[in-house]
């Protein structure tokens, strides 16, 4: 049995990877964007932009993208944020904290620290009403985000937006999360209709099958051995390529997910 | 979407570990708030510890997840002989077709606090699988020997109430016949100095809508619920559920109670039906001066005159990322057992709300009954549950 769902729009933030037009460039063959400008929002001043976590501006700079791609407005999804890790600066910091001068802890920065701070973020900066949720899956964060996204929107009447994001680790705690490089993927998904904005219309269905993609540049493949997150790449390029094609997205517990891209 | 039934449940809190405990706490008022005895911590302040997790023995199949969270998981999964029900929803439906959807705030980070006080061990941090979010979820899945869809839901307070949601969601995609839904949250440096830090918890013992209340209690716990749409027995059903944002701040509630509010709206049309069908409530009632009044004053809006009332943290403690399915287990208590518990520690409830807020525990007849779960990130979830 598989799940039909239409994506409407993607987007994606990692350093030389700002964009799609840049994803679709190394997919390409060219090298990654030198420029290395930290990702953007649009949607929180300046002023928010420096006081709000790091994972915010990582995850809000794919979910613009996406939002924009698809033509919806950014606070009308009911929206996914998946993460391993959730904020591994702010874990860092509460940990070191604690061990040092726990009465010092900052009470803005614990607050923070939810595993949830993007997804609220989000939901403030948007002004969005609908659910806004927070999943992890650690290093199966990318399956776990994707089951929730598309069950909702198949069982539901509105888009979904599905942000997959992780940050790279700090101080001790990178002894547990040896991740260099961040990485952000966000997709809108909904059920299938007669919209003609849709990117792609994919098939999805549990698969207990190894790891399987077609062949993707170095660059990329590093990132996916890097960032758990950057395990969106294989579906990122599924959907940038043309013709029909197949993945296997493998959980290390649990189900994963076979992918299909089927005509209409 | 199928109606699925709560085929089995239990829960390990302060209170008690297991339901029959947790009646015997529940009939002699008995709260399972302590001093504040927590390791390390000196805080002047009344903890939900469950006794005895820092004991629980880990099989060495299973060092790899040794954390305090996973001890108390595995305390929670012994009781109610849980692994024997969901072994035996495992042999009837596969377990490839078995969900494991479990919700948390902390997880295992208590490991990774003491990491930080001991950096003269080199191999303080241990396996990774222990320093992450999704570490519970993934230890009792693999302890129950569950292959279908396995995810942590982390959004703080509301996470273990959002659990049926989405596994309800997967049982009607078809990506599972059932789940085994829960939540996972054991006490830490992180919260207790973290709460205190925003002036969040009392000195005492925590008053939920008591006109004094001045704070509240943190607690740790684990429960569990196998959700099917067609069991052999059944405890109750979940009837609808509402899933909201805020909007508006990340440590504080809307002060309309706006997300409060559209959640059990959502949830009353989700199950189609009438504010007039709900028999109780259990509140997210946390006993902070403004959170206990902003839902006091949802509960008015929606319903106008609210069926009787209670928070049940007097006796558990905030267990956070718990909190969901602990409250899930004493609304199914409620109708199992047709019996209202007391707001335990309510002496006086403020005139707003003296009227629906219930400070003794009486029978009733219970068919349906509601349960909020509010969290930082200003999450919102409402679920409806009803007899069988």
């Amino acid at each position: 049995m598989s799940i039909r769902v239409d994506i409407l729009g993607a987007g994606i933030s990692a350093p030389g990877i700002p964009d799609w037009n840049g994803l679709r460039a190394v997919l390409d063959g060219r090298p990654l964007s030198s420029e290395c400008e930290s990702p953007r929002t649009g949607l929180l001043s300046p002023r928010e932009q420096r006081r709000a976590p790091a994972t915010v501006r990582l995850s809000f700079a794919a979910a613009e993208q996406a939002c924009g791609m698809a033509g919806i407005t950014p606070g009308r999804p009911v929206a996914v944020f998946s993460s391993a890790m959730g904020d591994a600066e702010l874990a860092d910091y509460m940990c070191r904290t604690l061990a040092e001068s726990p009465q010092q802890l900052s009470p803005t920065r614990f607050h923070n620290s939810v595993h949830n701070a993007a997804a609220g973020y989000w939901s403030i900066g948007t002004g969005a009403s609908a659910d806004v949720t927070a999943v992890s899956g650690w290093r199966d964060s990318a399956v776990a985000g994707l089951i929730e996204a598309v069950t909702r929107a198949v069982t539901g009447s509105e888009p979904v937006l599905l942000v997959v994001y992780d940050d790279c680790g700090q101080g001790p705690l990178s002894n547990v999360w040896p991740v260099d490089q961040p990485f952000s993927a966000a997709l809108v998904i909904s059920a299938p209709s007669a919209s003609n904005r849709s990117l792609a219309h994919l098939a999805l269905s549990a698969s207990d099958s190894e790891n399987r993609h077609p062949d993707l540049p170095a660059t990329l493949l590093e990132r996916i051995a890097d960032n758990p997150a950057a395990r969106m790449l294989p579906l990122l390029a599924l959907l940038a390529g043309t013709g029909p094609a197949a993945i296997t997205l493998a959980a290390e517990c649990g189900s994963g997910l076979h992918i299909e891209k089927v005509t209409a | 979407m199928r109606a699925l039934h709560i085929s089995a449940m239990t829960a390990t809190c302060a209170a008690g570990a297991g339901l029959e405990a947790i009646r015997k706490s529940l009939y002699a008022q008995v709260s399972g708030l302590r001093a504040n005895d927590f390791a390390d911590c000196d805080l002047s302040t009344w903890i939900g510890r469950v006794d005895g997790v820092e004991r629980v023995p880990m099989a060495p199949s299973q060092r790899d997840y040794e954390c305090r969270n996973n001890r108390l998981a595995l305390l929670g999964l012994e009781q109610d002989g849980f692994v024997a029900r969901a072994a035996s929803v495992r042999r009837r439906y596969g377990a490839e077709r078995i969900a494991c959807v479990l919700g948390t705030s902390t997880a295992g980070i208590e490991q990774s606090e003491q990491a930080y006080r001991h950096p003269e061990d080199s191999n303080r941090f241990g396996s990774r699988l222990a320093h992450n979010p999704h570490t519970s979820t993934r230890f009792v899945a693999e302890t129950l020997g569950l292959t279908g869809p396995v995810m942590t839901i982390s959004t703080a307070c509301s996470s273990s109430a959002k659990v049926f949601a989405s596994a309800a969601r997967m049982i009607d995609a078809g990506l599972a016949d059932a789940a085994v839904v829960g939540g996972v949250d054991s006490l830490c440096l992180s919260v207790l100095h973290g709460f205190n830090s925003l002036e969040l918890v009392s000195e005492q013992p925590c008053r939920p809508f008591d006109r004094d209340r001045n704070g509240l209690s943190l607690g740790e716990a684990a429960g569990f619920a196998l959700l099917e749409s067609d069991p052999s027995s059944s405890i109750g059903r979940l009837l609808g559920w509402g899933e909201t944002s805020d909007a508006w701040h990340m440590a504080a509630p809307h002060p309309e109670g706006r997300g409060a509010i559209a959640a059990m709206q959502a949830a009353l049309a989700s199950a189609g039906l009438e504010p007039g069908s709900v028999d109780h409530i259990n509140c997210h009632g946390t006993a902070t001066p403004m959170n206990d009044r902003i839902e006091a004053g949802a509960l008015r809006q929606v319903f106008g005159t609210p069926p009787p009332a209670v928070s049940t943290k007097a006796w558990t403690g905030h267990t956070l990322g718990a909190a969901g399915i602990i409250e899930s287990v004493f609304s199914l208590l409620a109708i199992t057992d047709q019996r209202i518990p007391a707001s335990l520690n309510c002496v006086q409830p403020e005139p707003d709300w003296s009227d629906f807020i219930q400070c003794r525990a009486r029978p009733a007849p219970v068919k349906v009954v509601l349960s909020n779960s509010f969290g930082f990130g200003g999450s919102n979830c409402s679920l409806l549950f009803g007899a069988q």
